[in-house]
């Protein structure tokens, strides 16, 4: 990636200042959503979010495995991010790794809460079988196609969308199983339990660039950050996870203010993103 | 013309697995209609002139196959949705009806609706798989009557009550299979038709006929959940059922995870499972557990049960069927074998049985149905019930029952009857039913298979004598010594006395496989026989008589093709050295084993020939005695001469097979012709080589036979195959006959030998106990053996001159030809001993007869003896 | 097992000759300089291409050539059963070598020394086939990128089950054991350029398995250069000619 020059940097940071963007959009405009769900037919749910050039694929797998011991009612989610290196040259090899580590880690604190599993944006205790026996392990598999600044809200977003896409195959536990063994699972071919995703959290990345807050940053602009914070909030306006990146030290009353407009911002992320899935979901089910 | 529709399927295996199959959908499949205007006609398989064109339901051809095999049912169209159903629940009805398709005579048509785009049937949501499938069904159904206009009625067969509503409803013309049999007006069909079971109409009252016995009730089976958890717990074990062929009522399942053998006593606990049939078996507890003594008639001693197992052989049977018990004053009494009961069936393992009905009086007034029930020959099946019209018809027949289903309710399964073969007691019929019992095709061979032979008459040409590959050996004095009347000659002989003072000795076998060609109609039809069948009064042979009796047979005084094996050998019968190479030969006598025998008896014939066999004579004394040296088993086994009568086929006498020194000689060249060639294609395809084994018998396999012996005061050394040859020499006692008891005793302790594939086993494995030869295999008789076929092949690609067809590269192809020579060998060893058993049953059934006999074995209930005179 | 059913229909529907249904898109990666989407079946490959720009380890600078690299990987989601290591694997990295040196063989690296060229490609769905996928969404995204070519090159596989030569195997097609045929093609020039196989076959056999696959590689051919035109199409359209 080409270096930016000087008059380029002014440019963003003026432009900014004035809260007119390099493309044209507002502080706190996102750049256009495009959702399309079940791309990935072999995966139980999947979906890829486009925003502007940032093009990111989540999947959803399910598979049948065991609770872990302290948590015998509640199943397992674990999330996982690879960077393609069609994203970007240096992410070849083991380029990527540190950048991928980063965002799914971010992640998993975001939408997963804290070890004990309490303040999950995802409701674990739908996905046990047979307590303490069976339970859905799903493991989400992200890929960033392309990137072009804000991974980490479309990764949210795409995840969202995966996770609305999601079928789980109904399970039937055949009778007369004691003790300790394993019981046996019919899993039916049929039919299929939606996931509630109305309570999963989006995430909603601010970027400091100079005394502005913008939305949305392209790398560019990344660039130019001095810090940001990435907030995730559910729809009922409750804070989930919180990230901060960057050098620069922020005063605490600026962090406050940030999250505000976080909150804000992200009602309005919320609607559109869950009529985006919405359409791309009866589209689908159409076609 | 493609469209691609993603078709979402799951699976198991532990985990769940989604995945994804494309599934394409044309517009260029054809329907099969040669009066249809629109398709392609080329591909048509059913009659220009069918009023009716038949659509079948998965179950009506699952149940009916007998009755879809009667040619009175035509004009069918199978559509893929139900022959994919067939194929995932029955491999063998599948089979069948494969079969029935692409048989060019029958018009049966597979239409691949799956496929086409106007037929294809997505499934909806909640809808089950089979309702799927019998929309699928319907909708080809409508398709067909659309597509071909008024030309022809539709009519879909369904023994499903909801699939017919539906079908009527829709506006297709629907009957059951009873009454489209009945609408053909023939009543012998009516027979095979399967009676359907309570699912589909109401059921009649199918109880046993005696009221007393009406509520013999069995334990339901488990459902196959339950059964796989049991068999990883360990409360159930898995095993093949084998039914005692004295007892019925006695079976015993081989269990690994015991490593011994479960004892199932009793009806109740064997719970309608069949001999062969892959079971489930729950242990009872310990209290329960029968005792030996009570297993009297449970001795499995039979001759035809010298098929004791190999430890390590590819047979899934389980190991020894000895069980050590019968003569009283045997130690522990008290010592209890595990005992069970069957609680569910993994695999059926049902066919079609030979058998008669047992006799009962005739319903009072015939045409009607009755219930009959039949008895089969092989003892360890079930009594099955059958309806039939023709009560009166066939109950002096023999017939063929094919088993269908067994309900807890009832005593004995229900069946259908299949055909008649004939009248019992008569000679034809029984021997009919000893070819059906093993699996002996007797058909004449096929117009395709005999378009593989030459024209007649044959001769050798100019181009098989130009060929570089071939000797011409017509020069030497060749000659053949078989059984007398015996046309099919495929091994001939030659010695000649060098200068030097050794002995130059030849055996030529029939060149076979210059006719035979891999792939051709005719080698599959060989290998499907495997070998040629001896019966007592006819013989089924596994390549046409034009082959066996003239192109390939070593006649005397005509020029024919061979394979000879030719050895440098010193006057003591040491080998220098050993060519292989193809021929021409001219026999100049074939002599039969008598007329051997007085040449060389009388010491007045001076002539080449004589002195040739006599010098081979002397040759072959030395390798035998050196065989002996080294451990070879001379056992006898009881061979019996039938003779004759050429109008009445009946037989006349019966004695015993005379072995004479004429026949000691040939045996002893073409076994060291066999080891030759063993060696040599070993060490060229050491992985792909097709040998013969004998593994040796265990202990427990020669138990009997040393139990006898002691009984006796006999004491045998068994510790190697020399032992035990030297102490049945020395086996000798005032009865003249006691020597021979022995051996034939010795003899039912024995493994059987085995064709195997080289590549399958290690070499100290593939010993011949019997010979004690390391190497062995097949090679002089390809003219009745197909396992010399293949050897034949493999020496001619050692040698450079022949091209290994590539079934040879395919190791599981090469151990599954091997199992089915195996199995075929057996059959058609076991078919030999019943038509002699058969026909001296026919003997003694017109001249009772009183003889001396010996007593061999005790049992509780009954004594088993031994005739010298008859040998039996 | 049946592959090829007596009606001469394999288990997807296809007959022997046919191939699955081919998808391409141009121009899927904004930020690479080119990029290409190639669907056969539901084998579905991204291939990237950045360059030709400067080097980046000096070391391995040619110069008097451009230095081809190229990068396989499949995403963790693109099997049936997730895959847990998605780089570095030996298939991975074999795949990798195969498709560099076929497409260094058709672009002209002497037009371009000291430079080079990246080519990334991602298997998001993977249902056999997928080293011939991968080689053309490669042609396809190096003709985006505007990179000199002597020749597009197409791969197409083939194999040999029940008697039957097969075209373009899928997955339960591929893991049946039998042989499998992978052959890469310069459609104007007429060479081939990479050939593979797996397991046994004999030799007059083999003759037309790769005749049969060859056959194919025009076929993909031909859509390829369809695609293209469309594309050129396109962009003359926006640029309002």
């Amino acid at each position: 990636m080409v270096g930016l020059s000087l008059g380029e940097k002014h440019f963003i940071q003026g432009g900014i200042a004035q809260d007119i963007r390099s493309d044209g959009r507002k502080r706190l405009t996102y750049r256009p959503i495009n959702v399309e769900t079940g791309v990935i037919p072999q995966a139980n749910g999947s979906a890829r979010i486009r925003m502007g050039a940032t093009d990111v694929i989540s999947t959803v797998k399910a598979e049948l495995g065991k609770p872990i011991s302290l948590q015998p009612d509640k199943g397992k989610v674990s999330i996982y991010v690879d960077c393609s290196p069609t994203a970007a040259p240096m992410f070849e090899g083991r380029g990527g790794e540190e950048l991928s580590t980063e965002l799914s880690v971010a992640l998993q604190r975001s939408l997963l809460g804290g070890k004990s599993g309490a303040g999950a944006g995802i409701d674990l205790s739908s996905l046990v079988v047979v307590e303490g026996k069976i339970c859905w392990d799903l493991y989400i598999d992200c890929l960033v196609v392309c990137s072009d600044g804000n991974l980490l809200d479309a990764l949210g977003a795409a995840i969202k969308a995966a996770l609305s896409n999601t079928g789980i195959p109904r399970v039937q536990v055949a009778a007369g199983a004691s003790g300790d063994e394993q019981p046996e699972v019919d899993i039916s071919d049929e039919e299929f339990l939606q996931f509630d995703t109305s309570d999963i959290p989006v995430i909603v990345t601010l970027t400091k660039v100079g005394r502005h807050y913008i939305v949305d940053a392209t790398t560019e602009e990344e660039s130019q950050m001095s810090s940001a914070i990435s907030i995730s909030v559910n729809r009922k306006g409750h804070i989930c996870g919180l990230t901060k990146r960057g050098g620069a030290g922020l005063d605490p009353s600026i962090v406050l203010d940030m999250i505000s407009v976080a909150k804000h911002v992200s009602e309005q992320l919320i609607n559109k993103l869950d009529s985006e899935i919405a359409a791309a979901e009866a589209g689908d089910d159409e076609s | 013309m493609l469209h691609s529709k993603t078709f979402v399927k799951k699976t198991r295996g532990g985990k769940v697995n989604k995945q994804v199959r494309e599934h394409y959908l044309r517009d260029d499949i054809y329907c099969g209609a040669p009066i249809c205007k629109l398709c392609d006609s080329s591909a048509a398989r059913l009659s220009p002139s069918a009023s009716t064109i038949l659509l079948l339901d998965t179950n009506v051809v699952l149940n009916q196959i007998d009755l879809l095999e009667n040619p009175a049912i035509d004009d069918v169209v199978m559509l893929s949705v139900v022959l994919d159903e067939v194929k995932n629940k029955n491999m063998g009805v599948y089979n069948r009806v494969r079969a029935l398709c692409s048989n060019s005579l029958r018009r049966f048509f597979v239409f691949a609706n799956e496929h086409h785009k106007d037929t294809f049937v997505k499934e909806m949501a909640k809808e089950s798989k089979n309702d799927r499938n019998d929309r699928a069904i319907r909708v080809a159904a409508q398709w067909y009557q659309s597509h071909l206009g008024g030309a022809a009625r539709i009519l879909l067969i369904t023994n499903d009550k909801e699939n017919k509503r539906k079908a009527i409803a829709e506006g297709i013309s629907a009957e059951t299979i009873e009454s489209y049999v009945k609408s053909l007006d023939r009543p012998d069909l009516l027979d095979l038709v399967v009676q359907p079971s309570s699912e589909d109409v109401e059921m009649e009252e199918v109880e046993d006929l005696r009221p007393s016995k009406r509520k013999v009730i069995y334990t339901e089976h488990k459902p196959m959940s339950e059964i796989t958890s049991g068999l990883h717990r360990g409360i159930y074990h898995q095993g093949k059922l084998r039914v005692n062929r004295y007892n019925p009522f006695e079976a015993y399942v081989g269990s690994e995870s015991i490593g011994d053998e479960i004892i199932i006593y009793g009806r109740t606990n064997m719970n309608r499972a069949f001999d062969g049939d892959i079971v489930a078996v729950e242990l009872l507890p310990q209290d329960q557990w029968h005792e030996e003594k009570s297993l009297s008639i449970a001795d499995e001693e039979d001759e035809e049960e010298d098929v004791h197992l190999v430890p390590s052989s590819a047979d899934d049977a389980p190991r020894t069927t000895n069980l050590v018990q019968g003569c009283s004053g045997d130690t522990n009494a008290v010592s209890s074998r595990p005992s069970g009961c069957v609680v569910g069936i993994i695999k059926r393992n049902w066919h079609s049985y030979c058998g008669s009905l047992e006799p009962m009086p005739l319903p009072a007034g015939s045409g009607g149905t009755a219930h009959a029930l039949f008895v089969s020959k092989d003892r360890r099946i079930p009594k099955i019930r059958i309806h039939t019209r023709q009560l009166e018809n066939l109950l002096d027949k023999r017939i063929i029952v094919a088993v269908d289903s067994w309900d807890r309710l009832s005593r004995y399964p229900s069946g259908h009857y299949v055909r008649t073969i004939g009248e019992i007691g008569d000679r034809d019929t029984e021997s009919e039913v000893v070819l059906i019992e093993n699996d002996i095709n007797s058909r004449p061979f096929s117009s395709q298979v005999l378009a593989c032979l030459p024209p007649l008459p044959w001769s050798v040409s100019s181009e098989d004598l130009a060929n570089p590959v071939r000797q011409d050996l017509r020069d030497l004095r060749v000659f053949s010594v078989d059984p007398p009347g015996c046309k099919d000659i495929d091994d001939a002989l030659h010695c000649t006395a060098l200068p030097s003072g050794n002995f130059e000795v030849g055996v030529h076998i029939a060149d076979v496989t210059n006719f035979v060609h891999p792939g051709s109609p005719l080698d599959d039809e060989a290998s499907q026989r495997g070998t040629s069948v001896y019966l007592v009064e006819r013989r089924i042979d596994m390549l046409p008589k034009p082959l066996t009796e003239d192109i390939c047979s070593l006649r005397s005084d005509v020029e024919r093709l061979a394979f000879s094996v030719i050895w440098e050998m010193t006057p003591e019968a040491d080998i220098i050295s050993t060519r292989y190479t193809k021929s021409v030969i001219k026999s100049c006598a074939a002599l039969s084993y008598i007329e051997a025998q007085a040449r060389m008896d009388d010491s007045r014939l001076m002539d080449p020939l004589t002195t040739d066999l006599r010098n081979m004579n002397v040759l072959a004394k030395k390798m035998r005695s050196r065989r002996i040296e080294r451990g070879a088993l001379t056992l006898a086994s009881a061979e019996v001469k039938f003779q004759i009568d050429t109008e009445t086929h009946d037989p006349l006498d019966i004695g015993m097979y005379q072995i004479r020194e004429a026949n000691q000689m040939v045996e002893e060249f073409m076994l060291a012709a066999n080891v030759s060639v063993a060696d040599k294609i070993l060490k060229h395809f050491s992985l792909c080589s097709l040998l013969r084994r004998h593994p040796s018998p265990t202990r427990e396999m020669l138990e009997p036979l040393l139990r006898t012996a002691a009984a006796v005061g006999l004491n045998l050394d068994v510790s190697s195959s020399k032992a035990l040859a030297e102490s049945l020499d020395r086996a000798v006692g005032d009865d003249p006959y006691f020597n021979k008891l022995i051996r034939i005793l010795a003899t039912r302790c024995m493994t059987q030998a085995v064709y195997f594939c080289s590549g399958d086993l290690s070499p100290p494995e593939y010993h011949h106990y019997g010979l004690a030869a390391p190497l062995y295999t097949h090679f002089t008789s390809p003219i009745r053996r197909y396992a010399d076929v293949i050897v034949h092949r493999l020496l001619s690609a050692s040698l450079g001159i022949y091209k290994l067809p590539s079934i040879f590269q395919d190791r599981s192809q090469l151990t599954s030809i091997a199992d089915n020579l195996n199995y075929r060998h057996r059959n058609a060893q076991m078919a030999s001993r019943a038509s002699v058993e058969l026909h001296t049953l026919i003997y003694f059934r017109k001249r009772p007869t009183d003889t001396e006999a010996r007593v061999v074995k005790i049992r509780s209930n009954g004594f088993i003896v031994f005739v010298p005179k008859y040998v039996f | 097992m049946e592959f090829v059913s007596p009606e001469g229909l394999r288990l997807d529907g296809r007959r022997p000759m046919e191939m699955r249904q081919i998808r391409a898109e141009i121009g899927a990666v904004a930020k690479a300089d080119g990029s290409a989407v190639f669907e056969m079946g539901n084998t579905k490959v991204i291939a990237a291409v950045y360059g030709p720009r400067e080097v980046q380890n000096r070391t391995q600078q040619i110069n008097d050539q451009a230095l081809v690299r190229c990068e396989y990987s499949m995403a963790n989601f693109s099997t049936g059963d997730r895959m847990r290591k998605p780089k570095g694997d030996r298939r991975s990295t074999e795949i990798s070598l195969v498709i560099r040196q076929t497409m260094e063989a058709c672009i002209l690296t002497h037009l371009m020394p000291r430079s080079q060229i990246d080519i990334f490609v991602q298997v998001l769905q993977a249902d056999g086939g997928t080293r011939s996928a991968c080689i053309n969404a490669a042609t396809l995204a190096l003709a985006d990128a505007g990179i000199p070519m002597r020749d597009l090159v197409t791969s197409c596989s083939s194999g040999y089950l029940n008697s039957t030569p097969l075209l373009d195997l899928n997955y339960v097609e591929d893991s049946a054991g039998g042989p499998d045929v992978t052959v890469g093609f310069l459609p104007k020039v007429d060479k081939v350029t990479l050939l593979q196989m797996d397991s046994k076959l004999p030799i007059d056999i083999f003759e037309n398995v790769m005749q049969l696959a060859i056959e194919g590689c025009k076929a993909i051919a031909n859509y390829i250069r369809e695609i293209m035109l469309e594309n050129t199409k396109q962009l003359e359209y926006r640029r309002g000619i």
